[in-house]
């Protein structure tokens, strides 16, 4: 005898559709449907239902007598069975013993990043994100507890379903296939990656399928892209102004008047007549911002299918991006397909394979700082027209009236209209991440897994120079093509073994494992010119006048393993070790192994705490590991044979010359980390801390040692020195409110204390400079400080010169430079440190807010008591060839009767007293507040839905880097123009045409610096999204 | 099986490893080893900036760059923290390594004798080159002969002057007796006359002008050399290697990918020009176009009086003409010059073999080309140049304008506070030696700083 009932399920105030229900004791069971309403067939008596749904707790109804159930299911706040993604498999986080941070899907679905790691800024504490440039595609630099190295890379190893690459760019794999992303953060965790994992881990897992309905959602965003500010800088007649002063005090410091007219000056001294008698015909002259940047639309379109039986599911995902660029002419448009499918052929065995597609069309400039075209924009001479008269860019028209300005200028800049609309650049990109797996259950308990993976990247690249660039930047360059290709495949075979077996109380999981990975990189470059016409664009039309190929290789072979056991699931222990021996290294050392161990005492499932009601979920945790740097050039143990020809009897004489000092020891940077930690549970788990303690020393750092020059060398890779970071996180969640207004807060907090103590055989501090600028590692101190003179403003008149120690050369409204050492004169001894570019602290917030369909969300982010080189000072700051200047400098220095606002020197074409000099007038305060991210959604009712295929919709908008509250005088604080690491000569960046990367000294010593980086555009989103 | 997948050898460069064997090895080291010449003797070289920027030959205004920095060298207002003498420092210290390494692979590589005694000379004269200018330059230097690592390195400290000298004169020596004579196939290379011009000019500075007639005259008796008739010829990119030419650098140009030289650009006035930028660099002063008697061809020859900018407009400013590379191919801002450029020639060493014999014939040799009165002559301007020295001091200005003799010439004959001072430059003992830059102090910290610099 059989009735049937009826009813409904509702969860946090909302009807639930998809719940599992099922009539205990048996197989019989149904679902609920879109609006939460379900209809079964009961036994007459006893019957009992179990109604289960992911994010709920699990619930028993006895149906008894009743027809008509209304059933709510309580969210469930038990977030300890929850799995997290670890190295080489998954742990509850019950069980988890390192620290790692995981962030799930939810918590950037909205968000309109192409790369993920941006949605990530601000929400992880420890894990500092920032995007150094805003460029579409660019990666921001991720710095995990603090920068554990002074020259080799300290990008973290990204693993994407298994796959260690490094410097990947995460663009490559669509946001929206990601299921979550977890942060490796202390060694224990990261120690399984052994001599990759230094700097922190990110790994990144993709979405599968799960069996039942075929679901089937679509997303559609349209966006737009604004620079939310501009730099001030002058118009063209305050501009004029400057320039008429710059001329004439040059002159006069060389000996002339200042009314010379300029038939008696030198060439450099003269000064257009228009500037002194005609200025009305400049006006307010151009705003180059203006005229680089654009509001650019963006659209996103996605669509997924994915379900399966209890045997097979699948995944299939394709999303099309279609992205203008706030810069003139730039754009990024991105297809991203994707195909995860996972079978069970037999009891005993599961194949699987992931393969993602990514093809990449993209110009992307204006990161390269200097003189690239952003900031050009910002250098460019407010005098000039976009256009001139005759429908051309540059004064170096020879038939515009605006040539006769050419000989007064010591160079001529491009005008980036040049380099963008007269210089056709096109990027195309693709990537091929496949892995294909078998799992085989040899036992119950034992499992063997065996992998092979690949990634496969090409990236080609045009430009074409159209002749003479509209007369942009010469009236004679003629027209050049270049063509550049890359290709880079990078496999890994891998197979591990897996024990898991619980004896009684005790509970053990091995692994062991054997993997062997080998990357090939190859670059080729084809260069033309004497093109007929700027008709063809391509290099057959020219003749080939360059061309280069170059070809590099790495392998690792590594044995892993690791054993986790747990007594009364309370007490864990975890031990861990890796050896890896890597091609990079000599062979004197080229082994290295990383070993840790960690531990994890459930102390609330103690029965002495069952008192204690409020605390819901008490851990501590406690860990120490070994991981390695090996971010240094594939070939950098041995020494190389560089071209280097001379002449000899009218012929090129091919000759060959050694380019760096060979080290057959080098060996791995090693980083010692501890951490101990608590993870805290309050009140039902409405209040959840996550605190850590860390204290990492880094020893052998593989470090570009400058070298005493008699040498022959500036600098040599060596393993030297020791640093050390230490540092405390905190991470609290908490549930305000809960019902049906719900009001959540995540906050975090990190600080890191970085410390050099140990250098070079001699301890000798280590200095590079760029231009002036310069940084300074020492013992100590953190690294790279920022090393120069302290600027205390103009001296006014002759007797406070007189009154105080200053550079001969100094005369009235040149600088006040600091005598640091009060020997009463201003020497090299004078120079200082004046900023580091590592925060005190930096925070995050996120306040989200939910009502009936409706959620809120907001993210701050802040970064305080970190300082910002402003590298543009020396183009914009202080006279430079007549380039244009920031606008605070119309309060320079005139007189002694007119000293200006005291910070802003006397204008001069010959810049003395120290004006060139690096100082603090060249730093500033890099402390931010930021709204980052606001995001409002609303899911429609069910109700409005159920005649419809659709079962739910959501229409929601997102704004990014809403606001910014900083002192900078540039865009954002956050701009810096170097890279971590500055030896991946080729990596899945795009957008790298003309790239400048052969400085000196090791880039990521240079972080913090910032030389006219891309602003990081506000963008705002609309978007719909549905699920059939 | 482990090995071979982990030895990865590198598959876009040659490893020095397997290197330093043959014959063929050690033409390609020593090759690399002359290419140094080129940023030694660069137009923003060191021997440029010392032997021109310093003298009263020429000045510099707006440049690229930190200005400061150059306009010290033009100023003597020098420091220790200057960058462009510490990339001087550099760039010596860099080119000796290329030469010494080829000097000790040479010792254990099984060749020829004759081979490895030829190749050992080259590299001996360039050594003694590079040493005679650091010397030069910044007084005592450490004396480095060999490649060292950098732990030895800081055992390398700075050599008294006269033990730098004494190297010089040695390796210049086993180079006289071990180089060829000049031929046809020793276009660039150092001959056993450039070595012994070269020790002339050493005996010289030290002032020893009996060694240094001695190994002059040997030059000049040899015949090998001459005058051509035509001194503006002398700067034809066309007209290479003349009979004149005794140690001269060797450049192709024309291509990008062929060795180019950069002066005609670097001289020209730091402005837009046809499709590139001049370098501002070496802008000749009125005092050395005064210093010209009247008629001397020499002064339109070396000295260049404007130029006619893009609207066709003569703009008047004065540059070096020598080098001429005027209708060189451009490429992408850069004038692929083909130009040549003479460290040692033959009018060079008549006018030392004047200075060393106090015989004027020579010096009249060089008028006589020139088409100016001979010295002793009726018409020779006695009123101002009354001592053969002076003679010499004015007609080496002319005759080598801007090929980087000036300043040393006056330090040599210690003319050079009394000259420069009254030509507006605060020249002192202390400042005709540059500071040792401050990097390289802080480096190694027995090196010592030169009087005068803190």
């Amino acid at each position: 005898q059989t009735r049937t009932i009826r009813g409904n399920v509702t969860g946090a105030g909302e009807a639930l559709p998809g719940v599992s229900i099922l009539l205990k004791g048996t197989q019989r069971g149904t679902t609920t449907d879109a609006s939460g309403r379900f209809q079964l067939e009961v036994p007459e008596s006893n019957a009992v239902l179990l109604f289960s749904y992911v994010g709920y707790q699990n619930k028993e109804v006895t149906v008894g007598s009743q027809t008509e159930l209304t059933v709510e299911l309580m969210t469930d706040n038990k977030a300890l069975d929850e799995v997290v993604v670890v190295g080489y498999g998954t742990q509850s986080k019950r069980a988890v013993t390192g620290a790692v941070t995981s962030i799930g899907y939810d918590q950037y679905k909205d968000r309109s990043f192409s790369n993920v790691t941006q949605s990530l800024a601000g929400k992880m504490p420890g894990v500092n994100i920032t995007q150094a440039q805003g460029a579409p595609g660019l990666s921001p630099i991720i710095r995990i507890r603090g920068v554990n190295s002074i020259t080799a890379g300290t990008n973290p190893l990204f693993v994407v379903d298994g796959v260690p690459l490094e410097n990947f760019n995460l663009n490559m794999i669509n946001p929206q296939d990601i299921e979550s992303v977890e942060v490796l953060k202390d060694a224990s965790s990261a120690a399984i990656y052994g001599s990759r994992g230094s700097s922190g881990v990110i790994l990144v897992t993709t979405k599968q399928g799960q069996a039942g309905r075929t679901a089937v959602s679509a997303t559609f965003e349209y966006g737009v892209q604004e620079v939310a500010k501009q730099i001030k800088m002058m118009n063209a007649q305050q501009y004029i102004d400057y320039y008429v002063t710059a001329k004439n005090n040059g002159w006069v410091a060389a000996g002339g008047k200042a009314t010379d007219p300029n038939s008696a000056r030198t060439a450099s001294y003269r000064i257009p007549e228009d500037f002194l008698n005609n200025r009305q015909l400049f006006g307010n002259g151009t705003n180059w911002q203006d005229a680089m940047y654009r509001t650019a639309p963006l659209r996103n379109a996605q669509v997924s299918v994915s379900g399966g039986t209890d045997k097979t599911q699948f995944l299939f995902s394709t999303a099309y991006l279609d992205q203008d660029a706030v810069l003139d002419q730039n754009y990024y448009k991105r297809l991203t397909i994707r195909s995860n499918i996972k079978s069970a052929v037999s009891k005993r065995l599961t194949i699987g394979a992931n393969l993602g597609i990514t093809g990449i069309n993209d110009r992307t400039e204006g990161t390269q700082g200097k003189s690239d075209v952003i900031s050009l924009a910002l250098q460019s001479t407010p005098i000039y027209p976009v256009y001139n008269e005759n429908g051309n860019l540059g004064p170096l028209d020879p038939n515009s009236t605006w040539n006769r300005f050419v000989p007064f200028n010591d160079l001529v800049l491009w005008h980036p209209y040049s380099l963008t609309r007269f210089y056709h650049k096109k990027n195309r990109s693709f990537n091929t991440l496949g892995t294909a797996y078998a799992e085989f259950n040899i036992l119950d308990d034992l499992k063997f897994r065996t992998s092979i993976n690949a990634n496969l990247f090409n990236n080609r690249g045009d430009s074409y120079r159209v002749a003479k660039q509209g007369y942009g930047y010469s009236s004679v360059l003629d027209a050049a093509a270049t063509n550049f290709s890359t290709y880079s495949l990078n496999w890994l075979s891998e197979n591990t073994l897996n024990y898991d077996k619980q004896f009684g109380d005790h509970k053990l999981t091995a692994l062991a494992g054997y993997t062997a990975q080998k990357q090939r990189d190859e670059y080729a470059t084809v260069g033309a010119n004497n093109f007929p016409n700027d008709l063809v664009e391509t290099l057959n039309a020219g003749t080939v006048s360059a061309g280069s190929t170059t070809a590099s290789e790495w392998s690792m072979l590594s044995y892993l393993g690791r054993v986790n056991y747990n007594f009364k699931n309370k007490y864990f222990l975890t031990a861990a070790v890796r050896r890896d021996a890597s091609s990079r290294f000599g062979r004197n050392s080229r082994w290295g192994t990383f070993p840790s161990v960690s531990a994890g005492w459930l102390v609330s499932d103690e029965n002495f705490m069952s008192d204690l009601k409020a605390v819901s979920n008490l851990k501590v945790r406690v860990s120490y590991g070994v991981t390695g740097n090996n971010q240094i050039p594939n070939y950098g143990a041995v020494s190389l044979l560089g071209s280097s020809n001379y002449v000899g009897n009218g012929a090129i004489a091919n000759g060959l010359r050694n380019t760096n000092i060979a080290n057959p020891d080098l060996r791995w940077e090693k980083n010692n980390q501890f951490d101990i930690g608590l993870d805290l549970g309050l009140f039902n788990n409405r209040l959840n801390i996550t605190a850590d303690y860390y204290n990492t020393v880094t020893k052998d750092m593989l470090l570009n040692l400058p070298v005493p020059d008699i040498t022959g060398f500036s600098t040599q890779l060596t393993n030297i020195g020791r640093m050390r970071n230490r540092g405390f996180e905190l991470a609290i969640n908490s549930k305000n409110v809960v019902g049906s207004f719900n009001w959540t807060t995540d906050f975090n907090f990190s600080l890191n204390r970085n410390k050099v103590l140990k250098l070079g055989p001699s301890n000798a501090p280590i200095i590079y400079t760029e231009y002036v600028v310069s940084v300074k590692t020492e013992i100590g101190q953190p690294i790279s400080n920022f090393y120069g003179y302290v600027f205390d403003g103009v001296f006014k008149n002759q007797s406070e010169i007189d009154g105080y120690p200053h550079d001969p050369s100094t005369t009235p409204g040149d600088p006040r430079v600091r005598d640091v050492n009060g020997d009463g004169r201003i020497t090299t001894d004078d120079q200082t440190t004046i900023g580091n570019y590592q925060p005190d602290f930096i925070a995050g917030m996120t306040n989200t807010f939910s009502y009936k369909g409706f959620d809120l969300s907001f993210l701050l982010q802040g970064s305080y008591g970190g300082e910002i080189v402003n590298q543009n000072v020396r183009y914009l700051g202080i006279w430079n060839a007549g380039r244009n200047f920031y606008e605070d400098l119309t309060n320079y220095w005139r007189s002694e009767s007119e000293p200006g606002d005291g910070k802003h020197f006397k204008p001069t074409i010959s810049p003395k007293g120290l004006q060139e000099k690096f100082s603090s007038y060249w730093v500033e305060d890099a402390s931010f507040l930021r709204v980052k991210n606001i995001r409002v959604s609303y899911a429609l009712p069910t109700s409005w839905l159920s005649k419809t295929p659709v079962r739910s919709a959501r229409v929601y908008v997102n704004a990014e880097n809403v606001f910014l509250f900083s002192k900078y005088r540039n865009i954002d604080p956050e701009n810096t123009t170097y890279r971590p690491t500055n030896y991946n000569a080729i990596s899945t960046e795009t957008g790298t045409i003309g790239s400048t990367g052969n400085a000196s000294f090791p880039s990521g010593a240079m972080i913090g610096v910032d030389y006219g980086s891309y602003p990081l555009p506000r963008v705002i989103t609309f978007g719909i999204r549905a699920d059939f | 099986c482990t090995n071979s997948f982990l030895d990865l050898a590198p598959i876009s460069n040659a490893n020095s490893e397997n290197f330093y064997r043959t014959t063929a090895d050690f033409d390609l080291a020593a090759n690399a080893a002359m290419a140094t010449l080129y940023t030694v003797y660069g137009p923003e070289g060191p021997v440029s900036y010392a032997g021109e920027i310093q003298s009263d030959n020429v000045t510099l205004n707006a440049v690229a760059g930190i200005q400061a920095d150059k306009w010290a060298y033009r100023d003597y207002t020098l420091n220790s923290t200057n960058t462009i003498n510490y990339s001087f420092w550099q760039i010596y210290y860099s080119a000796l390594y290329n030469v010494n390494i080829v000097i000790q692979k040479l010792e254990s590589a099984s060749l020829n004798e004759d081979y490895k005694k030829s190749v050992r000379a080259q590299m001996l004269f360039l050594r003694s080159l590079y040493y005679f200018n650091m010397v030069r330059t910044w007084g005592d230097v450490p004396l480095v002969l060999t490649p060292i690592t950098a732990a030895e390195s800081y055992t390398y400290a700075r050599k008294p002057q006269a033990e730098v000298y004494q190297q010089i004169l040695s390796d210049l020596q086993y180079a006289a007796e071990n180089l060829p004579l000049a031929s046809a196939t020793t276009k660039g290379k150092p001959t056993q006359g450039a070595a012994q011009t070269l020790l002339g000019k050493v005996y010289l500075t030290l002032n020893d002008k009996t060694n240094a007639a001695r190994v002059l005259k040997a030059v000049y008796d040899s015949k090998q050399y001459s005058l051509v008739p035509a001194y503006a010829s002398l700067w034809s990119n066309t007209n290479k290697n003349t009979s004149e030419s005794i140690f001269e650098i060797q450049f192709l140009g024309g291509s990008p990918t062929s060795p180019y030289s950069e002066y005609y650009q670097t001289f020209f006035p730091a402005v837009s020009y046809t499709g590139y930028i001049g370098g501002g660099i070496n802008q000749v002063t009125n005092d050395l176009w005064n210093e010209y008697e009247p008629g001397d061809p020499r002064k339109t020859a070396s000295i260049d009086t404007g130029y006619v900018d893009t609207k066709g407009v003569f703009q008047s400013i004065k540059f070096p003409k020598k080098w001429n590379d005027k209708t060189t191919p451009v490429t992408t801002g850069k004038v692929l010059g083909l130009s040549n450029f003479m460290v040692l020639r033959y009018a060079d060493l008549l006018l030392m073999l004047s200075e060393a014999t106090d015989d004027p014939t020579y010096l009249n040799q060089v008028r006589t080309r020139a088409g100016v009165p001979t010295y002793g002559s009726a018409n020779y301007p006695s009123g101002r140049y009354g001592t053969l020295a002076l003679a010499l001091e004015h007609e080496r200005r002319v005759e080598l304008a801007l090929e980087f003799h000036r300043w040393f010439d006056l330090k040599r004959t210690n003319r050079a506070i009394p000259v420069l001072t009254t030509k507006g430059k605060p020249t002192t003992e202390s400042k005709l030696i540059a500071p040792i830059p401050l990097t390289v102090l802080q480096q190694n910290s027995i090196i010592t700083q030169n009087p005068g610099y803190n």
